[in-house]
């Protein structure tokens, strides 16, 4: 018969992966609605962390009600594995899961990221789970949560299609940066976080289970694999990723991957690509390491990988 | 596998480590201290921390060198990981030891008034003899008080402070409409805003748990605004009341009710008159309106005098038909959390250059529209924009970009 000490945590400070298992529960039954949900923003309690709110707490809630001993973690933030943030709440999952953790893309189980898909095609093996500021992507046209709540409800994104003609008509183009609104399997509208416009393709179809969790707003929902996403864009006027042409990488000399942009004093700027485990695996192999690299998601040329989707 | 320490990782820990260098050391002892002397601040971290544990809250004071919010993010974060071990039964306010009652209704009340331990009447000047080594100055009164008895010992003699409430004896006197039969007959079935997501309308529950564990700060400044004159009425101060409140719960094998120990808790009731809401049948059409008292209400534990009373009117605003929209639920109490709104406020801190280089790709490709026009497939083209378009565009200025921003070194 087994003893009370052989029962009892091994770390009686904390539960494993420091949430207990109410709230993990809690939290697994949200993700699981989200993803037979897409896109549709699954309320959550949300319990805080002891790291500060709005720093990452929505996603390292969902990191840590799914991460197990055998998992591998990779942490990033703006696409850099070394930021600040990444390597304090690196730390902190690897502290309270004791599981290993990577800058490698390809090598990890569990990407938990803020603002950056990694350039390397993402596989069916992997789940990423980005860190959500504002999971309302109508925000912007309707302050009041329960108001679009209805809209979404009623699938009316008048007022979201509204908004990109009036800026059709005052800019010629549309002026949305990050946060791109795209439609997720052809029905709800979703702000795929911060990502850049760059990153919003990668989501479509996409091998990899994605989860989006806001801690603050608390809101999770997903895109689970295999999935139309596709950004707001008119049949006249397609959706464009940022134009960073002629940009070359100042570590690597590739180009058409998301640069960095770094102001030189006395005018001028470098570029550097933001995925820094990416360049660290070219930089590796250029001094003829052993490394693999992954398929990207656009090629030398900048061309997507599925055809035909960035017009 | 772990990977070694980056230029990140290095210098997140001399960051902390210099932290720790500026609030210097502390102990045990420094602990009480903050805990014996500052009670005040205590209480506030404890409510806004939404756990009562003076020890805690002192320790998360001493580690967070007094910075409040982070303070009650330590808190709250310890409160996050402990287990739900049993519900305590309702607190009958007219059971609490009252240490300090008011009401601005009425000249004198049921029980009395009770001004108990406060600054409002007092000359706040400094001390300054103090810093010269003298002892407090010590006002004059109370003679019962013993030396090194604990302050709370005073409100534990007898039944004395058990006063009944003011919006009692208004509601036996059909001032104001007599409370609902409550819609939880068991606490399990209370919602509760810590372990599920709050929803608008809110169940009052949350509303009021919300209001309870809100930023002192945050509840005053919108308080304040319906106060000075953005809410349509003036209410009163019913009742403020301060005291000791007995945790009950209900023993796990003799089934008897116990208390597991005292917490101090603050308790505001305001009063205004607004419209009755109509009969609603023929005989009252036509009838001239009628007026009644409306009671806004809330409560935290430790004593907090300000951000009761600033959360009863809040709490009356919000069920007033078309209040500010600075007034709503939603509003308030999506923008009173301490946590989040200090979190998501210091957040602004983290890198930002992802979203900020989208950004700027914008603003670029507008103010060069006539550049971009015409680039290649699969960043989109920009060419078709034009057609069909009103003649406009070739007409407007450009805006003032330099044209050396996208250039590359």
């Amino acid at each position: 018969m087994p003893t009370i000490a052989e029962l009892a945590s091994p770390n009686p400070g904390y539960s494993y992966a420091f949430l207990d298992e109410f709230a993990k529960r809690e939290l697994r039954r949200r993700i699981l609605k989200a993803i037979a949900i897409p896109g549709y923003q699954v309320p959550y309690a949300s319990r805080e962390l002891p790291i500060a709110r709005g720093w990452g707490t929505g996603g390292l809630q969902v990191t840590l009600s799914l991460v197990g001993p055998d998992d591998v973690v990779k942490v990033i933030d703006q696409g850099a594995d070394d930021s600040v943030n990444a390597a304090n709440l690196r730390r902190f999952v690897a502290r309270m899961a004791g599981v290993a953790t990577t800058t490698d893309a390809l090598n990890a189980t569990l990407i938990q990221s803020r603002h950056r898909i990694p350039e390397e095609r993402l596989q069916e093996y992997q789940t990423l789970v980005l860190q959500v500021p504002d999971p309302e992507p109508l925000r912007s046209v309707e302050h009041d949560i329960s108001k679009a709540r209805l809209l979404h409800a009623e699938a009316d994104y008048g007022l979201l299609w509204l908004r990109l003609y009036e800026q059709l008509v005052r800019y010629r183009r549309v002026t949305l940066g990050a946060s791109y609104p795209c439609v997720v399997n052809g029905r709800y509208v979703m702000s795929p976080s911060p990502i850049p416009r760059w990153d919003v393709p990668k989501l479509h179809r996409a091998a990899h289970l994605t989860l989006l969790s806001a801690g603050r707003e608390k809101r999770v929902y997903a895109v689970p694999p295999y999935t139309d996403v596709r950004p707001l864009e008119f049949a006249d006027v397609p959706f464009r990723v940022e134009d960073q042409r002629g940009w070359t990488c100042r570590h690597t000399g590739l180009q058409h991957k998301f640069m960095s942009e770094l102001p030189q004093p006395g005018g001028g700027t470098l570029y550097e690509i933001s995925d820094t485990g990416f360049v660290e695996k070219v930089i590796a192999r250029s001094r003829a390491a052993e490394v693999s690299i992954g398929a990207t998601y656009y090629d030398d040329a900048g061309r997507f990988y599925i055809d035909g989707y960035l017009r | 596998m772990y990977v070694a320490a980056r230029g990140g990782e290095g210098a997140i820990q001399n960051a902390e480590r210099l932290y720790r260098e500026l609030i210097g050391h502390f102990d045990a002892e420094t602990v009480r201290t903050i805990e014996r002397a500052m009670p005040y601040l205590i209480d506030r971290v404890m409510g806004e921390g939404s756990l009562y544990a003076p020890e805690l809250a002192a320790l998360a004071l001493a580690q967070s060198g007094g910075d409040l919010y982070e303070a009650v993010l330590m808190l709250r974060a310890f409160r996050s990981t402990q287990p739900r071990l049993a519900y305590a039964r309702v607190v009958d306010a007219e059971r609490m030891l009252v240490v300090r009652r008011i009401s601005a209704a009425f000249k004198d009340i049921p029980g009395g008034q009770v001004l108990g331990p406060t600054l409002d009447y007092s000359h706040r000047v400094l001390d300054l003899a103090v810093l010269e080594g003298e002892p407090t100055t010590q006002p004059r009164g109370h003679e019962e008080l013993e030396k090194d008895e604990p302050f709370e010992s005073l409100y534990l003699r007898g039944e004395k402070n058990h006063l009944p409430l003011v919006a009692d004896w208004q509601r036996d006197a059909g001032l104001l409409p007599m409370l609902p039969v409550h819609p939880c007959q068991e606490a399990t079935e209370i919602p509760d805003v810590t372990r599920e997501p709050l929803l608008f309308p809110a169940p009052r529950a949350m509303r009021l748990q919300s209001l309870s564990r809100a930023d002192t700060g945050g509840v005053l400044a919108l308080g304040y605004a319906n106060m000075r004159g953005y809410g349509a009425v003036h209410p009163t101060v019913n009742e403020v009341r301060l005291g000791y409140a007995d945790v009950e719960i209900v023993h796990p094998i003799t089934g008897e009710p116990f208390s597991i120990g005292r917490v101090r808790v603050t308790h505001a009731e305001v009063v205004t008159a607004v419209e009755a809401a109509p009969a609603g049948n023929d005989a009252s059409a036509g009838e001239p309106a009628k007026l009644q008292l409306a009671l806004g209400f809330c409560a935290t534990v430790g004593w907090n005098e300000v951000k009761t009373i600033a959360g009863a009117m809040l709490d009356m605003a919000m069920d007033l038909p078309d209040p500010h929209p600075s007034h709503t639920e939603e509003y308030v109490l999506y923008h009173t959390d301490p946590v989040e709104s200090s979190g998501f406020c210091i957040h602004y801190k983290l890198p930002h250059y992802v979203t900020f280089g989208s950004e700027l790709d914008v603003v670029r490709s507008v103010g060069a529209a006539k550049k971009v026009s015409g680039l290649g497939d699969y960043y989109g083209d920009g060419s078709g924009l034009a057609a069909g378009m009103p003649g406009v565009y070739s007409e407007r200025a450009t805006p003032p970009v330099s044209e050396a921003a996208g250039e590359q070194v």
